[in-house]
């Protein structure tokens, strides 16, 4: 049945200008695996009546029960186009002169929050996304978040209106509301657009508009869909109009009257809006005739519209029939093959302006060069976005874009994970590449090389790379950029096997599910606990169904989710504090405050960081902050880890000897960070400044062992004074749902400590949207408690949007923070109670 | 001006010692019966030893004196007394002792029972606290039919609590039972924990004689699980430091090898460090190290500690995580219970799997796959000052921190001013504020 080989596959590969890679985007629920099905059936994979029904690209058994996509899934396409479309295709590097077939990599992503971390990594290795909104429901918080990233990413979209049937089935619209409707989508759509990007940028024109035809209408479900080309190229030969002008015509504010025959710009009594008029009276008139059985007036139409049935669907009538009629009259397929061949960028086109987004390195290398211009015979420069389990356990195949070069089965090349730096041997390794291969949804198709444009598998580099990496034959390549995801691991569950001898069963299985999945954190704690750490509830409920059934394959208790919290500070530190070296002959002196607003999330972006120029980063942060500039030029730098949101400032005036501490301070500074002295989580939002240093005159006597320990101490005084407070995350909560359930979801959230800043109608629709700020460590049991509670009405979509003081001091034993803090004391073993000020602050 | 020069009397005498156990001060009358002094001068007199040493942990040196001459007294020799044991005061000091040829050395206070390197003769004397059998006897009369142990401090009413519960056992060297379940009647939680390992039960109660409670010793599970953190930890290191913590322990030699072995065939690098008893500040001044091995006794508290600024793990982890043919485990902090011979072969490293570091989330570089490419062949170019570029271990490392020695600066820093400095010394300059 399949239209294709997998040779003919391989030669399309080859015609880099007739590729197309794309990701198909939107919110839970708006039908994007259903819609992908039409492509999948044209494409000749699964039967035309199944489409819609199969979700061929929901490969996993969960995924086909619950009707979730979870996992992102690719899958290559080879189709032909019409000479009648092609000429649509005006840019050179859009097509190959005289090749009709276009190979389109298409990957289908997860619509759910939890898993938009999916998301990311198909949007890296594709060009294109095709942004599928429920025309119903309208824009929803994911549709703004994935298309955010993709024009982040400079993904070119286009628009796609799903579940028309349902508009016109269920909400009973009337063609002007219907046409309002979708006016609202696609101008709420190009505000997104047009807020992350501007049209003079180097991708050119993003927005989508569908009197270009980028913007398509139709529902996957029943497998219909067009665009205005479709409907132009209709009328072009009675209006004897060009099908572009024809196109421009057919929305927006064109009023034709068929009485003299005239167009208007203005709606006036006797005309009508030609979208209306041209577009959706005929599929009204489809609609009214078969669902209401006038078999007559059917039977008309069809025969005007040139449907011609087979001769098994002419008993059909109701749904069926209408299915069958829309379909054959407009193949979803069609439409989205010409949508994406001819407005999706080809990687030709994509990668010139891609490539200073894609790339670490300096813009002029070999490299850098070889990735712009899409160079087949350039070096193999290779991004691994994810990786996809093989039927062999535990072992995974490495998915990502050629961007340019040729990689091919056998060949040498150089691994780097994303801790490589040029010149350094960490995170490297030379192997050879074992097998390439080509995704096909649930299966795959060994293939003897791959050049550059094309999105495949490799066999061999997993034991390498933990979830992403640069495959590269060039000696002095830098790495690809790391990709950046829009949500965090904040939830977390501590797992440990029934049986204690399945431990190292265990280990490894979390080692195996680190790898499966793009974002999930599996780490194991000071105590010796087992924590996996994910985006939201159900992102940890599939993590460990993975890791139970596939991954470790033994019984797993888990405990109860908890969520992460960091340690701040409220105030300025309320005295000097000093910390006196084991040998009391060195003293610090410090003292913490907090960060103004804003300037931890700074950090956290990378706004601000550790490898700015000293002068820039103090004029951003005087400019920004009210910093004093001669300060901030003196970071001396951020932690946790070299990076995080804390920031130590030296402050002294001219004190020996200090450069030559400062190592053994830094040391003590990233200690402290990382493990706080409320409960040994990391900090967050502190500025400690150095004050003064006294250091004994002798070298050996203010070593590393003198300075260390005494930081760490100075540090810990310094939080303790400064009115320490705990931070917790908190989800930005999206909650759609009609206007009596409204009422409901307050309550809810009233009792969980969110707080609703923003509530809004849905325009056109009965539906509301609330949005709330809601403490994750509250959400647990959120979407049930909110379903039961409106009727099954409401459904939220959480987000990690931002850290928040938990109000309480936590040194007080009668408030809640100190109970948290004693409960994450008591679970990592530490001493009960908070160390007592007299530990660390030293007397002169 | 002179005075500056120096520390302030008053200030070393005032000045407070903390976290020491507090001094013991025997009332004279009770020195004989504590210290077993008819004992003593009996197991001398018996073996006819003529240099003998008195050891004694710091906290019981104010008796050490009126103990010795007593001693003298009956004896009409000298005695010698050790004190300021180099490493752990529970272990009997052979180092020590040979400062004078000793020929017998009578250890007083806790105890560990580590098997030790030397055969120099030895009577152990242990504390003896008071037990209210009473007590004892209501809080145990549902347990008649268990195993107790009593801990040293305690065995000295053996006999008394013999007359109620009859499977009454003392803690000494060798000991063999069959019970999986025992009451250990003493508070030393150390003892308990490792008495629990080295004898492999699975529950254990202890009576502690001051609050006069029974409780289930469950602190074992805490120290079980950390290990699997010490394991991830070593597999991630590079660099390690291994301590000598002891020259008593048996086999204490056989074991810093067994380590070296284990590290060098990882290909990985370590370095022996012998700094008398470890301390925070000691170890940190080796920046370099990604984790220590300490080979001590097992009851040094260090394993326990968490404000060293890198961890520190047992031989026994290192065997887990580093030997791929390990299959025991029973941890213990007795090397001895575990010391192995066996032989790991480079190709069963090479057959370890590449994997992912549970704490660091990145790939592991294993010595194997990494690139071969001019190993150690690059010569430095002159401007970087440094000889060798080897970027995984020490050189490596110092060749990444901030401070590499005097900097001129010239034609960045403005020219300043003389000033006048600070007077005085280290320990408290005259001008400071605070």
């Amino acid at each position: 049945m399949v239209n294709f080989t997998v040779d003919e596959i391989r030669a399309m590969m080859d015609k880099k200008k007739n590729i197309r890679n794309m990701s198909v985007i939107a919110h839970v629920d708006h039908g994007k695996s259903t819609l992908t099905d039409s492509l999948v059936s044209k494409a000749g994979i699964i039967a035309g009546a199944k489409a819609g029904e199969t979700r061929f690209t929901d490969t996993r058994k969960d995924e086909q029960e619950r009707c979730i996509t979870i996992k992102s899934t690719a899958i290559s396409m080879f189709f032909e186009l019409d000479d009648k479309d092609l000429v649509f295709i005006t840019n050179p590097d859009q097509r190959e002169k005289e090749e009709k077939g276009f190979l389109i990599n298409l990957i289908d992503s997860p619509g759910h929050v939890d898993f938009s971390s999916e998301v990311t990594a198909a949007l890296r290795v594709t060009d294109g996304a095709l942004v599928v909104v429920d025309c119903v429901s309208g824009v929803c918080v994911q549709t703004e978040t994935v298309l955010r990233q993709a024009i982040a990413e400079r993904i070119k979209p286009i628009l796609f209106m799903n579940k028309m049937d349902r508009a016109l089935l269920e909400l009973q619209l009337e063609a002007e509301e219907l046409y309002q409707t979708f006016q609202r989508i696609v101008e709420n759509v190009n505000v997104i657009i047009a807020t992350y990007s501007d049209d003079s940028g180097p991708m050119g024109e993003v927005r989508v508009d569908p009197s270009k035809g980028s913007v398509g209408f139709g529902s996957g479900l029943h497998g219909w869909a067009f665009t205005l080309k479709q409907f132009a190229e209709m009328y072009s030969e009675k209006f004897k109009i060009d099908v572009v002008k024809l196109m421009n015509r057919l929305w927006g504010e064109n009023f034709f009257s068929a009485k003299n025959k005239k167009w208007a710009k203005q709606k006036e009594p006797d005309n009508k809006r030609s979208f209306c008029m041209y577009v959706l009276d005929p599929i009204y008139k489809i609609f009214d005739c078969i669902m209401n059985y006038k078999k007559e007036e059917t039977e008309l139409l069809l025969k005007k519209l040139g449907v011609v049935l087979k001769h098994e669907d002419k008993d059909k009538d109701g749904k069926p029939l209408l299915k069958v009629v829309m379909r054959t009259w407009l193949p979803a397929g069609e439409a989205l093959l010409q949508m994406i061949a001819i407005h999706l960028p080809s990687p030709v086109v994509a990668q010139k302006y891609r490539m200073e987004m894609l790339y670490e390195g300096p813009l002029d290398d070999e490299a850098a060069l070889a990735v712009k211009g899409c160079d087949p015979n350039g070096p193999l420069m290779m991004y691994v976005s994810k990786m996809v389990p093989t039927s062999d356990k535990g072992r995974f195949y490495a998915f990502g874009r050629v961007f340019s070069g040729r990689v091919a089965t056998g060949m040498k090349a150089r691994i780097m994970g994303p801790n490589y730096t040029p010149g350094k041997k960490e995170d490297l390794y030379e192997k050879a590449i074992q097998r390439t291969i080509l995704m096909m949804g649930r299966y795959v198709e060994a293939i003897e090389d791959v050049p550059c444009g094309n999105i495949c598998g490799l066999v061999g580099v997993d034991q390498f790379l933990v979830k992403t990496g640069t495959i590269t034959t060039f000696k002095d390549a830098h790495n690809m950029k790391v990709m950046k995801f829009s949500v965090s691991p904040v939830v977390r569950v501590a797992v440990e096997p029934k049986n204690p001898a399945d431990l190292p069963k265990l280990v490894e299985g979390l080692k195996r599910l680190a790898k499966s999945d793009p974002m999930v954190q599996c780490i194991i704690e000071e105590s010796g606990e087992h924590i996996i750490a994910g985006a939201g509830e159900l992102h940890l409920e599939i993590c460990l169904k993975d890791l139970e059934e596939d991954h470790a394959c033994i019984p797993i208790k888990k405990s109860d989710p908890v969520v992460s919290y960091r340690e701040s500070v409220s105030e300025e530190s309320n005295t000097m504090c000093l910390s006196k070296s084991p040998n009391k002959h060195n003293r610090l002196f410090m003292k913490a405050c907090p960060m103004p607003d804003g300037l931890a999330e700074d950090i956290d972006n990378g706004d601000v960081n550790s490898r700015d120029d000293f002068k820039v980063r103090a004029r951003y942060l005087s400019e920004k902050y009210d910093y004093d500039v001669t300060e901030a030029r003196k970071i001396w730098c951020f932690g946790p880890d070299g990076t995080g949101p804390n920031i130590l400032v030296d402050c002294t005036k001219g004190v020996q000897y200090l450069n030559e501490i400062k190592d053994s301070v830094v040391a003590g500074f990233q200690w402290a960070a990382k493990e706080g002295v409320l409960a040994e989580e990391n900090l967050r939002g502190v500025r400690f400044n150095i004050f003064d240093v006294t250091l004994h005159a002798d070298a050996i006597h203010r070593g590393g062992g003198q300075i260390i320990p005494t930081t760490r101490r100075c540090l810990y005084a310094c939080l303790l004074t400064a009115a320490p407070r705990i931070m917790e995350p908190v989800y930005q909560c999206e909650i759609q749902c009609p206007e009596v359930a409204v009422g409901g979801i307050y309550g809810v959230l009233n009792r969980r400590r969110g707080h609703v800043f923003e509530e809004a109608q849905v325009a056109g629709t009965p539906m509301f949207v609330v949005k709330a700020y809601l403490p994750v460590n509250e959400s647990f049991g959120f979407t049930a408690d909110l379903r039961s509670n409106t009727g099954g009405q409401a459904f939220p979509q959480c987000v990690f949007d931002h850290w928040q003081i938990f109000p309480g001091d936590p040194l007080e034993p009668s408030t809640k923070t100190y109970t948290i803090v004693q409960d994450i004391r008591k679970r990592k073993g530490l001493k009960e109670g908070v160390p007592d000020l007299t530990q660390y602050l030293d007397k002169l | 001006m002179s005075a500056n020069f120096f520390t302030n009397d008053a200030i070393i005498i005032e000045r407070q010692i903390d976290d020491l156990p507090k001094l013991v001060s025997t009332n004279p009358d009770e020195l004989s019966y504590i210290y077993e002094i008819d004992n003593c001068v009996k197991w001398i007199q018996n073996h006819n030893f003529k240099k003998v040493c008195l050891q004694f942990p710091d906290y019981m040196l104010t008796d050490a004196s009126e103990v010795a001459k007593s001693l003298q007294n009956r004896l009409q020799q000298t005695v010698y007394i050790l004190g300021d044991t180099a490493y752990e005061s529970c272990c009997i000091d052979y180092i020590a002792a040979a400062h004078v040829e000793a020929d017998a050395i009578i250890h007083f206070g806790p105890v560990c029972f580590s098997k030790p390197t030397e055969t120099t003769p030895c009577l152990r004397i242990f504390e003896k606290y008071p037990l209210d059998l009473n007590k004892l006897r209501l809080v145990l009369t549902n347990h008649a039919n268990s195993i107790i142990v009593l801990d040293t401090p305690y065995a000295v009413h053996a006999n008394l609590i013999r007359q109620t519960f009859n499977n009454l056992i003392v803690i000494t060297d060798d000991f063999v039972h069959t019970a999986s379940s025992v009451i250990i009647v003493g508070n030393n939680l150390r003892k308990i924990l490792n008495f629990k390992l080295a004898h492999k039960l699975t529950e254990v109660f202890y009576y502690d004689p001051i609050t006069t409670t029974l409780t289930n010793y469950d602190e074992d599970l805490k120290v079980l699980k950390r290990r699997h953190f010490l394991v991830e930890t070593i597999k991630d290191s590079i660099t390690f430091g291994i301590i000598i913590g002891t020259v008593s322990v048996k086999n204490y030699f056989s074991a810093i090898e067994r380590v070296k072995k284990l590290i060098r065939v990882h290909g990985k690098k370590y370095y022996v460090i012998s700094v008398g008893k470890p301390t925070v500040a000691k170890l940190a001044n080796f920046l370099e190290i990604d984790v220590y091995v300490v080979i001590t006794c097992g009851m040094n508290e260090i394993y326990d500690s968490r404000d060293f600024y890198k961890p520190i793990v047992t031989p026994y982890d290192m065997e887990t995580a580093l030997n791929p043919h390990w299959k025991d485990s029973h941890f213990s902090y007795d090397f001895n219970s575990y010391l192995t011979d066996l032989e790991i072969s480079k190709e069963d490293v090479d057959n370890m799997l590449d994997d992912v570091s549970l704490i660091t989330g990145k790939v592991r570089t294993s010595v194997k796959g990494m690139v071969v490419e001019d190993v150690g062949s690059e010569v430095a170019t002159r401007e970087s000052g440094a000889l060798a570029l080897n970027t995984n271990f020490g050189a490596g490392f110092l060749s990444q921190r901030g401070w590499k020695g005097l900097e001129q600066n010239l034609g960045c820093d403005q020219p300043d001013t003389v000033s006048e400095g600070r007077r005085g010394i280290a320990q408290g300059y005259q001008n400071e504020t605070l």
